[in-house]
């Protein structure tokens, strides 16, 4: 899985390309240990391929942290595979979505 | 121009209650699911995009109307947060809206029209903001008004919000009785105010008295009476010398012989008086029954395995079970507690024992090692109510929240995946993990996480 970070608005965008499932949360997982804690993040989730369970798990995991820091975590542009797995587990409920980066990065 | 339809879950709790498992949006009217209302009318209206958002289950919805191609317009989906505003749904959905001109319908509203007026024209000239609001729906227009071709006479539009279970029978009875004419409805009609579905079986001596609706796959037998006023949605069985009259019969029913349905609403095995909101669940199945649709609970080779399983294990586990149960019981470690949960097959509840054994002893631990708390759980799995793996039983008293009836994701498991995946119990997290396999498992799947529910349980905390 490829991670590409820039800066809109002072929101961090990452932007996942491939897999996110057991093999590669780990990866997606250290990237957001390494990052200051206080910023708030978007993730563009267009040109992720698949998702699973442990994809999902690491990024409820942001999410808590993100919380519990006073930033937010938003994700934005959810493809179909990935909005499919969202629907399945309900996991929407816990997540700011929206369809469009730039507008996910706005205060 | 593009529609956006907005749906919340509040919008629609006495519906759930009457019709579980039937998406709102999917509610049939006069044999035409609700959505397809509103997505013709939002093409009258000249809209080239919809998107359906709900804060609540959208797949029924989403594999009813795909991507919206039977229609000829593009319709996408999103889900939004129940507390979230107007101006956040708009917010969230900019990238689907920009700047275009949007029409919002929220709630469950349905809004008469007529297919051979002209609405666009009217629309484009309206200016921004509610045409029509109550406090269960309302109508709403963003973006700039055009002035090209306004119209001086304003079509037909006269909105209904469907809130209880008498506004729906009176909307179903005005279609029939009015306004047939004014929509495109299902079937085929070589009569006026008659409208019959595919593979209808009308058998000799059937009376048939206008208006009447009938949906596909039906089969009516001698000497029944269908209408005035009757619409009977499809697979669908009257018995001989029966009457349906002013009354809806939804989807996969079966009145029974000489019964006289008057008035009223029948689904499944529910007869509703629509006037009091009343209703009575039949309990003898030659009266009024459902008739059985395609389960969700696996192939019938992934069920085969799931009872072949328990029965091994209950022969394997019997012994042991007999022979520590009651020591633990005198010990104090084995404590139960009668809880009911709502089973795999629809609309079914099963008792269960919820075990809890404190290992306090070697006994105690060589009982959570064989799991023998979940002993009694295994014969629910020969009779079809459990999976040996599957979600967490969810309990009546806490109702069925997160898991939906009508998803395909409830399949209630003597263990869970999150068991299996080691994830902490009683999360929204364990859900999504539940949830999750219960949609993408097969039996090598199954068999696999069985087999690390099973090693992880060992390995668990001291009480289980």
């Amino acid at each position: 899985m490829t991670i590409t970070e820039k800066n809109i608005n002072n929101f961090a965008i990452i932007s996942l390309q491939g897999i996110l499932n057991a093999s590669s949360a780990p990866k997606l997982k250290s990237h957001f240990e390494q990052s200051p804690e206080g910023v708030s993040v978007v993730i563009d989730l267009e040109k992720v391929e698949f998702i699973d369970s442990s994809g999902l798990g690491v990024l409820v995991g942001i999410a808590r942290k993100k919380k519990a820091s006073s930033a937010v975590l938003k994700l934005a542009n959810l493809n179909d595979r990935v909005k499919k797995v969202f629907e399945i587990t309900q996991a929407y409920t816990l997540f700011d979505i929206y369809d469009d980066v730039t507008a996910a990065a706005i205060e | 121009m593009k529609t956006i339809i907005i749906t919340k879950k509040s919008d629609y709790t006495w519906l759930r209650d009457i019709f579980p498992g039937l998406h709102p949006l999917l509610i049939p009217l006069c044999n035409k699911p609700f959505i397809e209302y509103l997505i013709d009318f939002s093409i009258l209206v000249g809209s080239s995009g919809l998107r359906i958002i709900s804060d609540g289950v959208i797949s029924d919805v989403e594999n009813f109307c795909e991507h919206g191609s039977q229609w000829g317009v593009e319709i996408s989906y999103a889900n939004i947060l129940p507390s979230e505003s107007l101006s956040k749904v708009l917010e969230k959905n900019s990238r689907f809206c920009s700047g275009e001109r949007i029409m919002i319908i929220s709630g469950l509203l349905f809004i008469h029209y007529n297919k051979r007026s002209d609405y666009r024209s009217f629309f484009a000239s309206l200016p921004p903001g509610e045409i029509f609001g109550c406090s269960n729906g309302n109508l709403s227009l963003t973006g700039v008004p055009s002035e090209l071709g306004k119209q001086e006479t304003p079509p037909l539009l006269s909105p209904v919000v469907l809130d209880c279970i008498g506004q729906y029978y009176e909307l179903s009875n005005e279609i029939l009785h009015h306004r047939l004419a004014d929509y495109v409805l299902p079937g085929y009609s070589n009569e006026a105010e008659c409208f019959i579905g595919r593979n209808v079986v009308l058998q000799k001596s059937v009376t048939v008295i206008k208006p009447i609706i009938i949906g596909n796959n039906v089969q009516i037998f001698t000497g029944s009476v269908i209408g005035p006023g009757a619409i009977i949605g499809s697979n669908v069985i009257v018995d001989r010398e029966s009457t349906v009259s002013e009354s809806i019969v939804m989807d996969n029913t079966f009145i029974g012989e000489q019964l006289e349905v008057d008035k009223k609403i029948a689904a499944g095995n529910l007869l509703i008086d629509p006037e009091s909101g009343y209703s009575l669940t039949m309990e003898d199945p030659h009266l009024l029954s459902g008739i059985k649709s395609k389960g969700i609970s696996g192939s019938p080779f992934q069920r085969v395995t799931h009872g072949l399983t328990a029965a091994w294990m209950i022969m394997l586990l019997l012994l042991p079970y007999l022979l520590l149960k009651p020591f633990l019981k005198l010990s104090g470690c084995w404590k139960t507690e009668k809880i009911v949960y709502h089973s795999m097959k629809h609309g079914k509840k099963i008792s269960l024992n919820r075990v809890s054994i404190e290992k306090q002893s070697i006994l105690a631990s060589i009982a959570v090692f064989l799991s023998l708390d979940r002993f009694t759980w295994l014969f629910w799995v020969l009779n079809g109510h459990l999976a040996i793996i599957g979600c967490s039983p969810v309990s009546v008293s806490q109702g069925i929240q997160i898991i939906n009836n009508n998803t395909a994701g409830y399949r209630p498991g003597v263990f869970s995946y999150s068991e299996a995946e080691d994830w902490p119990q009683n999360t929204f997290d364990s859900d999504i993990v539940d949830h999750y396999y219960a949609v993408h498992s097969n039996l090598i799947k199954d068999i696999f996480l069985t087999q690390k529910a099973l090693f992880n349980r060992i390995h668990h905390e001291d009480k289980i």
